[in-house]
C-alpha cells in the first residue's frame, strides 16, 4: 500500500508559500485585512467579495487559508459558504478556514454548530492574535497530516490508527485526536467504541461535543431515552448548543414523540434561523403534525433564507405550496409560483413542481381545462424521465383521480409504492386518496401488486443469499432494482449480496460498477441510513483484496 | 418598508466594529520615528484604540449576560499557547514602553479546559490595567494551584487599593476610576467555569504590584 508523504517535524511555517483567500464585502476590511496579513509575511492573496466569488476562486485553485467574514452582506453568510465548501468537499482538510465574527453571539452559534470552522476571530483583532491562532492550527493540522492522509485516501482504519498514535504521542494534540476518531468510527458504524471514546472523554470534562457525540452513538445503537437525557441536561448547561436540538429531534421522533420533536426544532430555529435544512426539516415535521401554520412559516424561511443555498431544491417549493393548498390559500399559491417562476423553469424537476401545482390549483377552482393542460404538461415531462420527491408524486396522483384520470393515478401510485415498498406513511397517504376517490378497492389492488412484486422480489433474493446461492440472488435483486429504482432497502441489498457474490466468485468488474451505483444511488434516497457506513466500508474492503489480487497476477 | 429594530441593531454594530477594526489596523501601520512626542500620542491612540475594542467586546457580552448567566463553552485548550498569545498582544500594545515577561510553571498541564474567548477577554482587561499602571514590567505566568489552572497578570504598580481588593473578594460592586466593570466581569467569568460543583475564581493581591490571578477548575 502506498504511505503519506514523510512528516515534516520542523516547526516553522513558510507563510511567503501560503496562499490565501480573504472573504468580506467591505473594500476597507478587505484592505486591512490584506494588510495584516502582510504583516506576517502572507503575500499570496485572493481577495473576494462574496460567496459565490469565494466558491469560483477555490474551485479553480486550491488554498491553505480562507479568511472569511461571517456578514457578506446579500446573499449566503459565511456559515453558509463553509457548509457547502465541506459538502461539495470543495476544500481539503489541510486547509485552514477562519470565520471572523463581528459578535460573540455568532461566535457561540458557530463553535457550537455541526459544521464548525477551523477558529474563528471576534472582530476587530489584531495581526499578532491571527497570526498566533493561524500558527496553532496549521501546525495541529501537521501533526494531523497521516490522520487527513489515510482518510481522504478513504483508509479509515489507517485513519484512526494514525489517530491512536496521535493520542499517545502527541498529548497536546489527544483531544482533538479523540474527536477526530471518534467520527471515523461513527462513520465505520462502530457506535459502540464511538460511545466508549466519548464516555472516556466526558469523563475527563463534561464538554459540549463530547456529550453530544456520546448522545450521537447512543441513538445510532436506538438507546433513545439515553440519548435524550444525556441531550436535554446537555441543553441545559448550554442552551445555544443548536445541533443539540437537531439531533434530540432525531431521538424524539424514532421514539414517534413527534410534538417532542417539533419543538427541539423549534428551539433550533430560534436560535439559528439561517440554517436551511433545520427549517426544512421543522417544516416536514410540523407538515406531519398537521401544524399548517408552522409548516408554512418554516417552509416559507427555506426559500427565502436559502435563497442563495444549494441545499434548496424544487421539493422545496412543492412543500411551500402543498401547504397553502392544504390552507385554501389559493392566491398564495399563485404568489409563491409567480415569484419563483424563473428557478422552476430553469430544469425539469422545477417545471414538475409547477405543473402539478398547478393542475391542483386549477382543479381546486374548478378551471378543469387548464387542470388538464397542466396534467398533460406533467406527463410529457414524466415521460422524459422526470420524477420529484413521493410527496410531490402523491400530490399528482390525487389531481390525476380528481380529473378523472384514473389509469395515470394507479401508475403514479404505483411507481411510488415500488419505491417505498416499506415506508408506512406513504402508502397510508395513497390509501387515503383512494379512499376519498371512492376507489378503496382499486387502491388495495394497486398497493399490492406494487409492493407485493418487489417485496417477493426483495424476499426471494434475501433468501437466496442466505442460503450461500449468491448468483441467483444477485439476478432477483437487479430485477427487483429495475422495477424501484429508487428503493433504498432494495438498492442496499443489491449492493451487499453483490459484493457477497464477487466475495464468492472472484472480481466482476461489471458487477461492482453496478454496486457503485447502486450505492450512490441509495445514499441519494436515504442520506444517513445506518446501513450505508457498513456497505460503504464492504464495498472499499472487497475493492482493495482485489484490487491487490489484480496487481499480484499481472 | 418596515423598520426591523433589532436587524438595525445587528447592521450597526457590524459596521461600527468594521470601522473600528479599520481604524485599528491603520493605528498599527503608522511607523514609530523614533521622536518622543509623536510616538507617545501614536502609542496612546493606539491603546485607546484597542482598549474601545476591548471594551466593546466586553459591553456586548455583559448586555448578554444581564438577561441570562454566562455559558461558557467549554474545550481543550493549551495553557502554554494562551500565555503567548496574551504577551504577544500585550507586547504590541506596550510597544516597547513596558517589558512584557511570561512564566510557564513545569506543573502546568498541556491542556486544559476552558472558555478561551471568555478567559482571554478577561486577561485582556488586566493586561490593559497593567499597562496603564505598570512602571515599567508585565508578566504573564501559568502554574497550577490548589488542583486548578492559575492564570496570572503581575506589574510593578503601586497594587490595586484596599477597597478595590475587599469588594472584589466579597463580590460586591465598588468604585473604580473607569467604569468598574472589567474586573467584576472576570470575576463572573471566573465563576461561570464549574467543574463537578467547583467553581473557578478571581483572587486579587498585591504583592510587588498588582497581581491578577484567575483560577480555572
Ligand atoms: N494593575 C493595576 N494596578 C493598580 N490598580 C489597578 C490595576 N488594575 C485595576 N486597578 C484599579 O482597579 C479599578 C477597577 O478596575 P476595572 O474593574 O478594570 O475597571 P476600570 O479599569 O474601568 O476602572 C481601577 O479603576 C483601578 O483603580
Amino acid at each position: 500500500m502506498s504511505q503519506p508523504p514523510a512528516q515534516d517535524n520542523d516547526a516553522f511555517i513558510d507563510y511567503g508559500a501560503l496562499r490565501a483567500l480573504v472573504v468580506d464585502d467591505s473594500p476597507g476590511m478587505r484592505n486591512a485585512l490584506r494588510l495584516t496579513l502582510s504583516n506576517f509575511g502572507i503575500t499570496k492573496i485572493q481577495m473576494v467579495a462574496n460567496a459565490a466569488e469565494a466558491i469560483f476562486q477555490i474551485k479553480n485553485r486550491s488554498y491553505d487559508f480562507i479568511l472569511c467574514d461571517f456578514n457578506l452582506g446579500v446573499g449566503r453568510d459565511g456559515q453558509q459558504l463553509l457548509e457547502e465548501l465541506r459538502h461539495g468537499n470543495l476544500i481539503a482538510l489541510e486547509t485552514v478556514f477562519m470565520m471572523v465574527t463581528a459578535e460573540s453571539y455568532y461566535e457561540k452559534v458557530v463553535a457550537t454548530a455541526e459544521l464548525a470552522p477551523d477558529d474563528y476571530m471576534i472582530k476587530p483583532f489584531s495581526a499578532e492574535l491571527l497570526c498566533s491562532r493561524l500558527t496553532g492550527i496549521l501546525l495541529r493540522k501537521r501533526a494531523f497530516r497521516d490522520v487527513y492522509w489515510h482518510f481522504q485516501a478513504q483508509d479509515l482504519e489507517a485513519s484512526i490508527t494514525a489517530c491512536d498514535a496521535l493520542i499517545h504521542n502527541k498529548p497536546k494534540y489527544a483531544v482533538d485526536a479523540l474527536r477526530f476518531k471518534g467520527e471515523l468510527l461513527v462513520a465505520l458504524g462502530r457506535f459502540e467504541e464511538a460511545e466508549a471514546l466519548y464516555q472516556q472523554v466526558v469523563s475527563m470534562r463534561a464538554i459540549p461535543w463530547a456529550r453530544l457525540g456520546l448522545a450521537r452513538a447512543l441513538h445510532l445503537q436506538k438507546k433513545n431515552e439515553a440519548a435524550e437525557e444525556e441531550l436535554r441536561d446537555v441543553l441545559e448547561r448550554a442552551p445555544e448548543m443548536v445541533a443539540a436540538y437537531d439531533l434530540l429531534s432525531d431521538v424524539c421522533l424514532e421514539k414517534k414523540d413527534v410534538a417532542a420533536a417539533q419543538e427541539a426544532l423549534e428551539k433550533g430555529v430560534a436560535i439559528s434561523a439561517k440554517t436551511v435544512r433545520r427549517q426544512q426539516k421543522l417544516g416536514e415535521v410540523a407538515y406531519g403534525n398537521g401544524d399548517l401554520d408552522t409548516a408554512r412559516t418554516a417552509f416559507d424561511n427555506v426559500l427565502e433564507k436559502g435563497r442563495h443555498s444549494i441545499f434548496v431544491t424544487p421539493a422545496d417549493f412543492g412543500n411551500l405550496c402543498r401547504v397553502q393548498l392544504e390552507q385554501g390559500d389559493l392566491e398564495a399559491v399563485a404568489d409563491t409560483l409567480k415569484k419563483n417562476k424563473s428557478t422552476l423553469q430553469a430544469n425539469p424537476e422545477g417545471q414538475l413542481v409547477m405543473a402539478v401545482t398547478q393542475s391542483i390549483a386549477h382543479t381546486r377552482t374548478g378551471n378543469l381545462s387548464e387542470a388538464a393542460k397542466a396534467l398533460d404538461v406533467v406527463a410529457g415531462l414524466r415521460a422524459d424521465g422526470t420524477r420529484g420527491d413521493a410527496q410531490l408524486m402523491l400530490d399528482l396522483a390525487g389531481a390525476c383521480m380528481a380529473n378523472g384520470r384514473h389509469e395515470e393515478a394507479d401508475a403514479v401510485v404505483a411507481e411510488v409504492a415500488r419505491n417505498a415498498h416499506d415506508s408506512e406513511a406513504l402508502l397510508a397517504k395513497a390509501k387515503r386518496l383512494y379512499d376519498e376517490a371512492g376507489r378503496t378497492d382499486a387502491g388495495a389492488s394497486v398497493l399490492a401488486s406494487a409492493t407485493g412484486d418487489v417485496r417477493k422480489l426483495n424476499n426471494e433474493g434475501v433468501v437466496l443469499a442466505q442460503r450461500g446461492d449468491y448468483k441467483t440472488a444477485v439476478e432477483k435483486l437487479l430485477t427487483a432494482c429495475s422495477e424501484a429504482p429508487y428503493n433504498p432497502r432494495i438498492l442496499m441489498n443489491a449492493v451487499w449480496v453483490i459484493l457477497k457474490y464477487i466475495d464468492q466468485v472472484g472480481m466482476d468488474e461489471t458487477m461492482i460498477e453496478t454496486a457503485r451505483t447502486q450505492l450512490r444511488e441509495a445514499e441519494r434516497q436515504a442520506p444517513g441510513h445506518p446501513r450505508l457506513a457498513g456497505l460503504r466500508l464492504q464495498m472499499k474492503d472487497v475493492e482493495t483484496r482485489f484490487g491487490i489480487q489484480r496487481k499480484a497476477v499481472r | 418598508m418596515k423598520f426591523d429594530g433589532t436587524d438595525f441593531y445587528a447592521a450597526l454594530i457590524h459596521e461600527l466594529k468594521n470601522n473600528l477594526g479599520v481604524l485599528s489596523m491603520t493605528l498599527e501601520r503608522i511607523p514609530l520615528l523614533g521622536e518622543a512626542e509623536h510616538d507617545a500620542s501614536v502609542d496612546s491612540a493606539r491603546l485607546l484604540c484597542q482598549n474601545v475594542v476591548d471594551r466593546l467586546h466586553q459591553a456586548l457580552l455583559i448586555y448578554k449576560a444581564a438577561n441570562q448567566p454566562i455559558h461558557p463553552v467549554l474545550d481543550a485548550y493549551s495553557p502554554h499557547d494562551l500565555v503567548q498569545e496574551i504577551a504577544a498582544g500585550a507586547k504590541a500594545l506596550a510597544h516597547g514602553r513596558l517589558h512584557v515577561e511570561t512564566s510557564i510553571a513545569g506543573d502546568t498541564p498541556i491542556l486544559w479546559f476552558f472558555d478561551r474567548d471568555l478567559v482571554e477577554m478577561a486577561l485582556l482587561n488586566a493586561i490593559h490595567n497593567a499597562l496603564t499602571h505598570a512602571r515599567s514590567t508585565i508578566r504573564i505566568e501559568a502554574e497550577m494551584e490548589a488542583g486548578c489552572l492559575a492564570l496570572r497578570v503581575r506589574d510593578d504598580s503601586p497594587g490595586y487599593p484596599e477597597h478595590i481588593l475587599e469588594s472584589v473578594a466579597d463580590g460586591r460592586p465598588y468604585a473604580a476610576t473607569g467604569t468598574g466593570l472589567g474586573l467584576q466581569f472576570a470575576r463572573l467569568i471566573a465563576r461561570s467555569h464549574d467543574n463537578r460543583g467547583r467553581l473557578g475564581e478571581l483572587r486579587l493581591g498585591n504583592d510587588s504590584g498588582a497581581v491578577f490571578s484567575l483560577l480555572l477548575p
